[in-house]
């Protein structure tokens, strides 16, 4: 739920008990200064009517006398109130009405009861009334505070939503600077200095990490030529026995192997750090036209059937050497996780590249493919870097890349329609 | 020829000069940044191979002072760290050719003798090994002034063969010579021995020797030494 809907249910709810209550105060308020007030009225009234009997000898005209009985013997001399209800042929309902009853006489000995009555609210007007003004105050108090709340949180929480947008599209890949944005809000800004701190430390983690993996793998190049070197001067050696030889010979093919996944990961390492930056128009067609003649050989010593779809021949910009690395990788994985006497079909139009080749299914989870030494199946002469290194292309250029099983057929499909 | 090799690491240098050395070449080492400024004051070579990451100074540094004393010498950058923008930088400063550690020393060896024949402009060079003569320039090969009709690659591969003469040549070196890292999808480098096999057909054919020995299934050797 959204913050400005949780805090906006919060003062709705509250703004509702507060209605009922102030309709309650109200209504009990409202009653208690009109019977105050009738109260009064009638009993200035009462004294007014038993003054003018004693000077004058007759009562008074008032609106307010309902009865006048005369009464003979000793009469008590204090008045008393009582509410009544009275049916009121106009409003064809059952009103309240205050009634007051005192005893009054003239100098001589006539004593008169006299009953005033004096018309009350009518309790049902009040309530009502009450209930439509108190909603209407509770409606215009809730559009009011939904407005200002709204517009104030728009201007208060703009730094929050924007640095929360800012934070979603962070990648550390992008090594793109967070420049969060500052308020004068105390909180905001406490968040901001946590999460820049965090960042920095991811940053600084992050970089010194790629740090070390480039060189461990620069360090490691200079040792593996003089043991490749030493090899071949081993094996220059005319005493060598077979068994020997072959021992040799597995060692060699595995120190060639060991200084092809440095080179790998040193090229992954140079993406990373973005240090291809060049922004050349490159025709595709062209390029893998040209990758495919390079690897003819490849192919056809592998007895892969090829089926060229080359419809386009898009031009998009890039690093020519890594839209190279990129489709040679491509072409390559497919040559190479091949069966024998297998096929590959190669589409390109002006947005996509798409390349499937027979092979067996993969042995890991789709989800790992792209990851670094993660053998789709038992080749051994794999490295595992190579879609680790696509992967790392189609980030770089924001190419749009899926990969599919199906039918003993696996599809890759590049979407650089974006760029 | 007279090289001179730029490289700290002491068993490195040594395993290129001993190369070099059996191949023919004079050659003279430096392991660091101020005796190689020393050297290349006093003294003019053909060739030089320079490691970029060396102690005491900046690599590029000796580019540029190598193009101030000695123009004409021809210069191999060998570093470990294969940028690509070290690799422009370095021959935008007048490197001539760059090759990635860890590498084959008959790919040195090669890249050297190519080096060599486009920076001495003595018109015709000949490479001659017995009844084999090469024109590196036509890029043709004869037997017996007979031209070979060699495909691209098979001259490729007579031509490292024929450079690193009496050596040991192992078929990772001559897939990466001549296929660069394009076979690294091929399950073995056997597809090696077809070529060499139509290689031994046109060169027997026409009367030649056949001079490719086997090495322990490892690798070969060109040679005219017998046993």
């Amino acid at each position: 739920m959204k913050l400005l809907t949780k805090t906006s249910r919060y003062y709705l709810a509250l703004l509702a008990i507060a209605s009922v209550f102030s309709i309650a105060l109200l209504y009990v308020a409202i009653q208690y200064m009109v019977y105050q007030d009738v109260d009064k009225e009638l009993q200035y009234e009462g004294e007014r009517i038993a003054f003018y009997l004693q000077d004058k000898g007759e009562i008074p005209r008032s609106n307010y006398i309902y009865q006048i009985d005369t009464i003979r013997g000793n009469a008590g001399n204090t008045g008393s109130f009582r509410d009544t209800l009275i049916y009121e042929a106009y409003d064809e309902e059952m009103i309240p009405h205050r009634q007051y009853r005192f005893y009054a006489s003239t100098t001589g000995t006539k004593q008169f009861r006299i009953t005033l009555r004096s018309r009350l609210l009518d309790r049902n007007d009040l309530a009502v009334t009450l209930f439509i003004s108190i909603s209407i105050i509770f409606l215009v108090l809730m559009t009011g505070l939904f407005l200002v709340n709204r517009s104030v949180a728009g201007r208060i929480w703009s730094p929050f939503f924007n640095n929360l947008q800012m934070l979603s599209d962070f990648k550390l890949e992008k090594t793109m600077p967070v420049e969060l944005e500052t308020s004068d809000i105390e909180e905001f800004e406490q968040l901001n200095r946590v999460i820049s701190a965090l960042i920095g430390q991811i940053e600084k983690d992050f970089f010194n990490l790629k740090e070390f993996n480039e060189n461990v793998s620069h360090e490691m190049q200079t040792p593996l030529a003089v043991i490749s070197n030493k090899m071949e001067l081993l094996m220059e050696s005319p005493d060598l026995t077979e068994p020997e030889a072959r021992l040799l010979k597995a060692a060699y093919r595995e120190v060639n192997k060991l200084s092809r996944i440095s080179r790998a990961l040193i090229l992954i390492s140079k993406i990373e750090n973005k240090e291809f930056i060049d922004l050349d128009p490159v025709l595709l067609g062209e390029l893998v036209t040209d990758i495919l003649d390079q690897l003819e050989e490849m192919i056809h010593i592998k007895s892969l059937t090829l089926v060229r779809e080359i419809k386009a021949d898009p031009r998009k910009k890039g690093d020519p050497i890594l839209l190279n690395i990129l489709f040679t990788n491509l072409i390559k994985n497919a040559i190479q996780h091949n069966v024998e006497g297998g096929f590959i079909r190669i589409a390109l139009d002006n947005n996509h590249f798409e390349i499937s080749n027979s092979g067996p299914p993969l042995r890991n989870s789709t989800d790992r493919l792209f990851h670094r030494f993660q053998r789709g199946d038992a080749n051994a002469s794999s490295m595992g870097l190579g879609l680790a290194i696509v992967q790392k292309i189609c980030i770089l250029y924001d190419f749009q890349f899926a990969y599919h099983y199906a039918d003993g057929q696996h599809r890759f499909r590049l979407n650089f329609g974006g760029m | 020829m007279k090289i001179l090799i730029v490289e700290d690491n002491a068993e490195l240098l040594r395993d290129i000069k001993d190369y070099l050395e059996k191949a023919g070449n004079i050659c003279e080492t430096s392991p660091d940044f101020p005796t190689a400024m020393d050297k290349i004051g006093i003294f003019p070579y053909d060739i030089m191979i320079l490691d970029l990451g060396l102690p005491g100074g900046n690599g590029f540094d000796l580019i540029t002072a190598i193009k101030a004393h000695s123009p004409e010498a021809g210069i191999i950058v060998v570093s470990a760290r294969n940028a690509l923008d070290d690799r422009i930088k370095g021959l935008d400063l007048g490197a001539d050719d760059y090759l990635t550690k860890p590498f084959f020393l008959p790919e040195l060896n090669a890249r050297i003798n190519a080096l060599y024949r486009r920076k001495s402009h003595q018109g015709k060079i000949e490479v001659i090994f017995n009844e084999i003569r090469i024109l590196p320039d036509k890029q043709e090969a004869y037997i017996h002034d007979q031209m070979l009709p060699l495909t691209k690659k098979e001259y490729d591969i007579l031509n490292f063969f024929v450079t690193n003469k009496y050596r040991l040549v192992t078929k990772e070196a001559i897939a990466e010579h001549i296929w660069g890292d394009h076979t690294e999808v091929l399950d073995s480098l056997d597809f090696i021995y077809t070529h060499l096999a139509n290689l031994r057909k046109k060169i027997t054919g026409l009367g030649g020797e056949d001079y490719i020995r086997s090495v322990y299934s490892i690798g070969y050797k060109f040679t005219d030494h017998r046993g």
